[in-house]
């Protein structure tokens, strides 16, 4: 759901690690335990593996032993703030087939986006870089849902009042849900501007706040 | 039309206009040369993310002792 989401999407992340969404039940559970083992992954870093804090909304940290794929890192998640629970991911997930034949799950698009935004100055570029690469590839016959997910996500002022400009009526239908349209639909760049980074703003110290309690657990788990 | 050369530098345009499995091919070319050349796998520390831990903790040597003592310093 991470790194490599990002660059298939059109962003670009090098990322050394691999980041997996899982249901976080007892069977479930139990699958991923069997295939971390033939991984030989080990946990590294608070909290424990288990369902209790994949649930509360932790990550758990484990790198790899197995030969081939020695000292790979892997954290997996279940609950991340913003976006909707598991089996909502899966129903809109993308599936990729490989060249090789592999087959790979991805969160869709839009959920990428919910759970990139974070309190972390790295995300935000990410998330401006991916909705440009969708808008610059399906914008010349865009369905209704891409241009509702445009309006609601676009980071990138000048795009985002192309897309305002050209809709305007659902774009006046979403400016409750979204003020900063009022600018775009208007063409005000600078304002558009500022008010998106106000939005940005908002949105991380959203994510510091949910974090607060969660890292406090991790810091009793560290020190404890 | 806003075109991409517009917003973004031509390397990333270019990027844009690959296809996602073009640009997953591309990335695991990158990956297998960060490899051949001996990267690192251990993720960047990133002191934004919730999960970041100022004070990891560190194996400890066989005998025991402090792995680094500080046996002479300047006076600044």
């Amino acid at each position: 759901m991470g790194g490599q989401a990002c660059v298939f999407y059109g962003a670009a992340e090098f990322s050394r690690d691999t980041d997996l969404a899982v249901v976080a039940d007892v069977i479930n559970l139990a699958r991923l335990r069997r295939a971390l083992d033939d991984l030989q992954a080990r946990v590294i870093a608070v909290p424990p593996f288990g369902l209790k804090y994949l649930r509360k909304g932790h990550a758990i940290h484990l790198r790899c032993r197995h030969p081939e794929a020695l000292r790979m890192r892997i954290d997996i998640m279940s609950r991340m703030r913003g976006v909707e629970s598991f089996s909502k991911l899966w129903q809109r997930r993308t599936t990729i087939k490989l060249p090789g034949g592999t087959t790979c799950n991805l969160l869709s698009l839009p959920d990428l986006v919910l759970a990139k935004k974070t309190q972390r100055d790295k995300d935000w570029p990410m998330i401006r870089r991916l909705v440009e690469a969708h808008y610059f590839q399906y914008r010349n016959d865009p369905n209704p849902s891409q241009i509702r997910f445009w309006l609601q996500e676009l980071r990138t002022p000048q795009l985002l009042i192309e897309v305002a400009q050209s809709h305007a009526n659902l774009t006046r239908y979403l400016i409750s849900k979204r003020p900063l349209l009022a600018k775009a639909i208007l063409g005000r760049t600078d304002e558009l501007e500022r008010a998106l980074n106000r939005e940005e703003a908002a949105e991380r110290k959203r994510d510091r706040l949910y974090w607060l309690p969660l890292r406090k657990e991790l810091e009793k788990l560290r020190h404890g | 039309m806003i075109q991409p050369e517009e917003l973004v530098e031509a390397e990333w345009a270019e990027w844009y206009r690959l296809t996602p499995i073009q640009r997953w091919l591309e990335s695991e070319k990158l990956w297998q040369t960060y490899l051949a050349l001996g990267g690192s796998l251990d993720p960047e520390p990133d002191t934004q993310s919730p999960f970041f831990d100022a004070h990891p903790p560190r194996p400890h040597p066989p005998h025991g002792r402090t792995g680094v003592r500080v046996l002479r310093r300047s006076r600044v």
